[in-house]
């Protein structure tokens, strides 16, 4: 199911937390959705889910979210490690919240042993850690098998082996057509996981794109050649006006360019290289570039 | 809409504390309604099956089961699950109709409930001290009720506390503001009233459970007190819904 956020815009009296915020999930794919703490991540997927008033529409393959029924068929969302009540046992929670598609006992069960909380399933979720709790919030969010997950900060209190379980859960679940949403302050994580990436800053779209497409936005991309010849490599590269730099005694590093036209030039200049790699920068690197001057919560200078 | 109710229903009993609500609720009325009957023959006399029935519209009973009423706005909002309920089902008149069914569905329960303690209690009293002459005795001053009065009057006082929940979002807001209305704020108006020469007697004539009192034990001084208690109890519901679907979850 492919999801258009049009124009969403949303004023918390003199703050304007969303500005006018185009982009589009596409199914079968899983989308990061990365901004600095403040940016309006939270509050965008909110005026997506109609829980918050604000400008814009977002529309569900063309429609909005009330005309689908059942919705939680189309939509599964999962907004807070917390949101249940913590009285009422996991087992119930999800009964409760299987009503509107009628889910069966057996399915409740089924989604608690899949989130690995079936031996905790009728203990009330008040002395639950962050992880469990995100655990259930997932098991609400997936129960009718929807059409799209949208997940705030799903990776929160999880530790490595839930982690990465939910990296290979997402992935199999946007396999199979389906959308999946994530938002995270997890960088590193969210390079594995996201195909696309939405980055937003101060409530601004910054850059809605693949992931690969977004990783080259750095400055610091860049081909690294080691070379028997790295001298006459450089020269070459030089009379055809590419900078580069040495690394060492036989490493060249040239930035912004790509190691099919290095190689290219290498061989038709008969250069041998021993290394002809890549040097992509890190999600972090990019996310970092781009949203600094977004930032609305600063940092103090560390000494 | 048949799942907004299932989903309300759910939500509504598997809470530990609907249970003990309910369980409180029919102690108090059990206790109250015993007390006449048991307490001695001088108050006892002249005690009837209508009188006693009319026990669970006591402010002691309702409020036990207005905490219910409270939760069905004052937990969702407290714990977060409001953004689940919505994100469910977004049209939210839907979800503001389906839990002023399931309320009037369980007071209705609670209602019953309270009756069957009350007959129980009624069976097992000293004999003669329930009789058939003469109006007998109303717990809540006045005549005593008919039955569709208590279940009325019992479901407005919780439909009052629900939309007061929805107004402050406050659980306890939601409990407290119609008892201390209902047995503090209103007496002291009536007080201060009473020492303003009859100044202040529009405001004591409007007063919604000084109204809805006299509605429910038939003070024949008071004929529109039962419009103006309704007026009160559709206002506030008006209200607590509008501002429901306007705010942010």
């Amino acid at each position: 199911m492919r999801i258009e956020a049009i124009n969403l815009d949303k004023h918390f009296r003199s703050v304007h937390a969303v500005k006018n915020l185009s982009f589009t999930v596409e199914p079968g794919r899983v989308t990061g959705f990365l901004g600095p703490n403040g940016s309006g991540k939270s509050t965008t997927m909110r005026l997506m889910l109609g829980l918050d008033g604000g400008g814009g529409e977002t529309l569900y393959d063309g429609k909005k979210l009330s005309i689908h029924h059942p919705v939680t068929r189309t939509i599964g969302a999962h907004l807070d490690a917390k949101f249940f009540h913590p009285k009422r046992s996991a087992y119930s929670h999800l009964r409760m919240l299987g009503a509107e598609a009628g889910i069966s006992k057996d399915r409740v069960h089924e989604v608690l042993k899949l989130v690995g909380l079936e031996s905790v399933a009728k203990k009330r979720p008040g002395g639950f850690s962050l992880g469990m709790g995100q655990r259930l919030g997932l098991a609400g969010a997936i129960l009718a098998d929807p059409q799209v997950l949208m997940l705030d900060e799903p990776a929160n209190g999880l530790d490595p082996q839930s982690i990465q379980w939910l990296r290979d859960f997402l992935k199999h679940y946007a396999s199979t057509g389906k959308s999946v949403l994530v938002s995270s302050h997890l960088l590193s994580e969210m390079e594995l996981l996201a195909d696309d990436v939405v980055v937003i800053a101060r409530g601004e779209l910054i850059a809605a794109e693949t992931m690969p497409t977004f990783l080259s936005r750095a400055t610091g991309s860049a081909v690294v050649v080691r070379s028997p010849q790295s001298e006459k490599l450089a020269e070459v590269l030089s009379a055809q006006g590419i900078t580069s730099t040495t690394d060492g005694a036989r490493t060249i590093v040239i930035p912004g360019q790509t190691t099919d036209r290095i190689g290219e030039i290498a061989f038709t200049n008969r250069i041998s290289l021993s290394e002809l790699s890549p040097r992509t920068a890190s999600l972090e690197q990019v996310f970092l570039e781009l949203t600094e001057s977004g930032q609305e919560y600063r940092l103090g200078e560390t000494s | 809409m048949i799942s907004n109710l299932v989903y309300e229903w759910r939500r509504l009993w598997s809470v530990r504390a609907t249970w003990i609500m309910t369980f409180v609720y029919l102690v108090i009325t059990g206790l109250l309604g015993a007390g006449p009957l048991f307490l001695g023959e001088e108050i006892s006399n002249g005690q009837t099956w209508k009188g006693l029935y009319s026990t669970n519209a006591n402010y002691l009973c309702l409020v036990m089961i207005s905490v219910v009423a409270s939760q069905f706005f004052g937990h969702e909002y407290r714990y977060g699950t409001i953004r689940l309920t919505l994100t469910e089902f977004p049209k939210r008149e839907r979800v503001v109709l389906a839990k002023t069914v399931v309320l009037a569905v369980y007071v209705t329960i609670a209602t019953f409930l309270g009756w069957a303690v009350l007959g129980a209690i009624g069976s097992i009293a000293p004999k003669g001290s329930i009789g058939t002459d003469g109006p007998g005795i109303s717990i809540n001053g006045g005549e005593p009720s008919e039955l569709w009065q208590v279940l009325v009057f019992g479901f407005a006082y919780c439909l009052i506390a629900m939309s007061l929940t929805m107004i402050t979002r406050n659980l306890a807001l939601g409990i407290v503001l119609p008892l201390l209305t209902f047995s503090v704020i209103e007496g002291l108006i009536k007080l201060f009233s009473s020492l303003a020469n009859g100044k202040m007697d529009w405001i004591v004539n409007a007063l919604p459970f000084t109204n809805g009192s006299a509605w429910l034990t038939n003070v024949p001084e008071s004929p529109n007190a039962g419009l103006i208690f309704a007026a009160w109890v559709v206002g506030t519901y008006l209200i607590g819904s509008a501002m429901f679907f306007k705010r942010d979850a």
